[in-house]
């Protein structure tokens, strides 16, 4: 276990690395790129569509997107880049022996480290900008974020496995990752929709995961017990299928690359 | 000694895959816990035990399955049938550049190699500096690997396994690409490396070095072994093989009833007392017998020719009676007899025919052909047909000898 951890720090450092080698700018890509899409959707969403929050003590646009929106970026980056790690380290599959979950576990942990390192960044200079973060948010946060880093690693491990074997994931895989963000309460909270859909949000996984972290670093409203069940069912369902699934398929890799 | 590679009833096959369908019909078979359905076997039933220390060679033809046995060795592949166990840390120098990163720089590729081997990063700290020395690449260690030659590739995986000195070392033949110099030092450190209690599962079809360095030899004939067990004798086997592989002739059944119509012809021939038509394997030096009765039509007395040829077909030796002025005995029966007597037969170990025919009394017309396959073994590397006599003469006793 801590070989396939060491081994996958190295893969994802020297992927991270490697990523930002050839660019100008450096790392710091890593950190313009979600904060262009912040503007771009907080111009978008809070000049244009006038996106309101209702109540008076209601935080800003801005602040109500990052601390949900940075998140998902982590989250689903890493499944789109894990998705493929198995094809796209087809040639060293089938030639040097190496335990397998390090290649998916490395696009992961790269795309949290990474996001996680800007979203805190961004946390500490809208506090400090005195945009209503709470303090205390910030460490309360922190067992969502690590929840949300092992519901993306079961689906990880499971879409990339499938993937070996039906190509056909990974071309879809960011049409249904954008899908999914906009059923999620990601741009919107979920009061924003008609009283009768509303329950329906419990069933998804991501909604408890929204809610949450608006109530602690925000003050918004808790979120009910439905969500945040089904958040945590969530991630056990993915990570027990995908540890399934990888363990069942990962030994026919190589026969079907 | 201790058992380093055991490896048990081990088989690999890959699926059949044509249609789109049969990929998805293995993902639901595999997910339920059956076999993916119709595969192609290309490894079979492998039984092998290295001790350590104990070199092992493979040899075989193209498409043997040599490769994936050393990769279901390595852990490369997983083995579809059977098991297989080693009992320590494995290097592998398997394809040119196997687990480099073109893209990224020799240090880089050096680092992820160590870490795939175990190795922590202080550990690695501590080797980088031999490992780069080794190499002697000079300044492309830092450039990336896809600008390198094939020849500093394989410095470069060849100084991570100098540098990591692995229980198992793995190699395909890929050290014929580095250049002189480069080569005569990993020969150098293989040898040093086998004194120190190394053990090395090779893959060459150079039956020399195989010889050389390697005390056990297993043989793949598709997909399956062959042949398994000393050197000498397994490579000796496939050697004649190839010889008479390519000698592409298929002993052609002799017909007898054409045969008894002739003047002569060979009513039986033993060799060293034995009627098969292979020998038991005869030990370098041995005598040999060859005894031929013929059968005359016209009771004429004939002359009896035998020869002795490579698997090949190339022949080595050739005498008839006549030319050491004798003729066969008659036999009460009206049949001829003669026997021809090697006291030390100076062959080299691999695989002969010797073949009998029967002449007429002239010694100019040929009548009939009975052949036997006889297989020489020994433990003697010398190249060539036979041993002549020889002496060395201002020389002395050899200093450096490898551990037996």
């Amino acid at each position: 276990m801590a070989a396939v951890l060491g081994l996958a720090v190295q893969l994802a450092r020297r992927d991270l690395r490697n990523r930002y080698l050839g660019s100008f700018s450096g790392g710091a890509w890593a950190l313009v790129q979600p904060l262009v899409q912040l503007a771009v959707y907080s111009f978008v969403f809070g000049y244009i569509f006038r996106q309101r929050l209702p109540g008076a003590d209601a935080p800003g646009y801005v602040p109500f997107l990052v601390v949900v929106l940075w998140p998902w970026t982590a989250f689903a980056e890493a499944i789109s880049r894990a998705t493929t790690a198995i094809q796209d380290n087809a040639s060293l599959i089938g030639k040097v022996a190496l335990p397998r979950t390090a290649l998916v576990l490395a696009p992961v942990l790269a795309s949290f480290a990474v996001h996680g390192i800007g979203f805190f960044g961004l946390l500490i200079v809208l506090l400090l900008a005195g945009a209503g973060i709470a303090p205390l948010g910030l460490p309360a946060m922190l067992p969502a974020f690590a929840l949300l880093f092992l519901f993306a690693l079961g689906l990880a491990l499971l879409l990339s496995a499938l993937q070996v074997f039906v190509r056909d994931i990974a071309p879809a895989l960011p049409q249904l990752l954008m899908l999914w963000m906009f059923l999620s309460p990601v741009f919107y909270g979920r009061y924003v929709m008609p009283e009768a859909v509303r329950p329906w949000f419990d069933l998804n996984p991501m909604t408890g995961f929204a809610e949450y972290l608006r109530f602690v670093l925000l003050g918004t409203p808790a979120p009910g017990w439905p969500a945040v069940a089904c958040s945590l069912a969530g991630v056990a369902l993915a990570l027990f299928a995908g540890a399934f699934a990888f363990r069942r398929l990962q030994r026919h890799f190589e026969d079907f690359l | 000694m201790s058992v380093l590679v055991q490896a048990r009833g081990l088989g690999k096959s890959y699926p059949r895959v044509f249609r789109r369908s049969d990929r998805l019909r293995a993902l639901a078979n595999l997910l339920a816990g059956r076999a993916s359905g119709e595969v192609t076997p290309v490894l079979q039933d492998i039984d092998l035990t290295v001790a350590r220390g104990q070199s092992l060679g493979l040899i075989g033809d193209n498409g043997a399955g040599k490769s994936t046995l050393l990769k279901l060795l390595t852990g490369v592949l997983t083995p579809s049938r059977g098991e297989v166990r080693v009992d320590g840390r494995i290097g592998a120098l398997l394809e040119l550049g196997a687990g480099f990163h073109p893209e990224y720089s020799g240090r880089d590729n050096i680092a992820m190699s160590a870490t795939l081997q175990g190795f922590s990063a202080d550990e690695l700290a501590a080797k980088l500096d031999d490992i780069v020395a080794f190499a002697d690449i000079g300044h492309y260690i830092d450039e990336p690997v896809k600008h390198y030659s094939s020849g500093m590739v394989v410095r470069l995986g060849f100084a991570i396994v100098a540098a990591t000195r692995p229980d198992l070392l793995i190699t395909d033949e890929v050290l014929a690409v580095g250049d002189e110099s480069f080569q005569k030092k990993c020969i150098r450190w293989m040898e040093d490396y086998l004194e120190h209690g190394g053990t090395l599962i090779l893959v060459s079809h150079s039956m020399y070095h195989i010889q050389k360095l390697c005390r056990q030899a297993l043989w793949l004939r598709q997909g399956r072994m062959q042949a398994c067990g000393d050197v000498y004798e397994v490579t000796q086997a496939y050697l004649a093989y190839h010889e008479r592989k390519s000698a592409g002739e298929e002993t052609r059944a002799r017909d007898l009833d054409a045969v008894r119509g002739l003047e002569f012809h060979v009513r039986s021939m033993r060799v060293n007392g034995e009627d098969a038509e292979t020998l038991p394997a005869l030990e370098q030096g041995a005598a040999l017998t060859v005894e031929a009765t013929i059968a005359s039509r016209d009771g004429r007395v004939p002359v009896v020719n035998v020869g002795i040829a490579r698997a090949d077909g190339t022949p080595v030796y050739g005498v008839s009676s006549d030319m050491d002025g004798v003729q066969p005995a008659p036999l009460a029966d009206g049949d001829y007899r003669i026997v021809l007597h090697f006291a030390e037969l100076p062959l080299l170990p691999a695989s002969y025919t010797i073949r009998v025919h029967p002449l007429d009394s002239e010694g100019m017309r040929l009548f009939d052909t009975v052949e036997r396959t006889l297989t020489v073994k020994g433990r003697s590397s010398e190249s060539g047909l036979v041993r002549l006599a020889h002496v060395w003469e201002h020389a002395a006793p050899l200093s450096r000898s490898r551990s037996e």
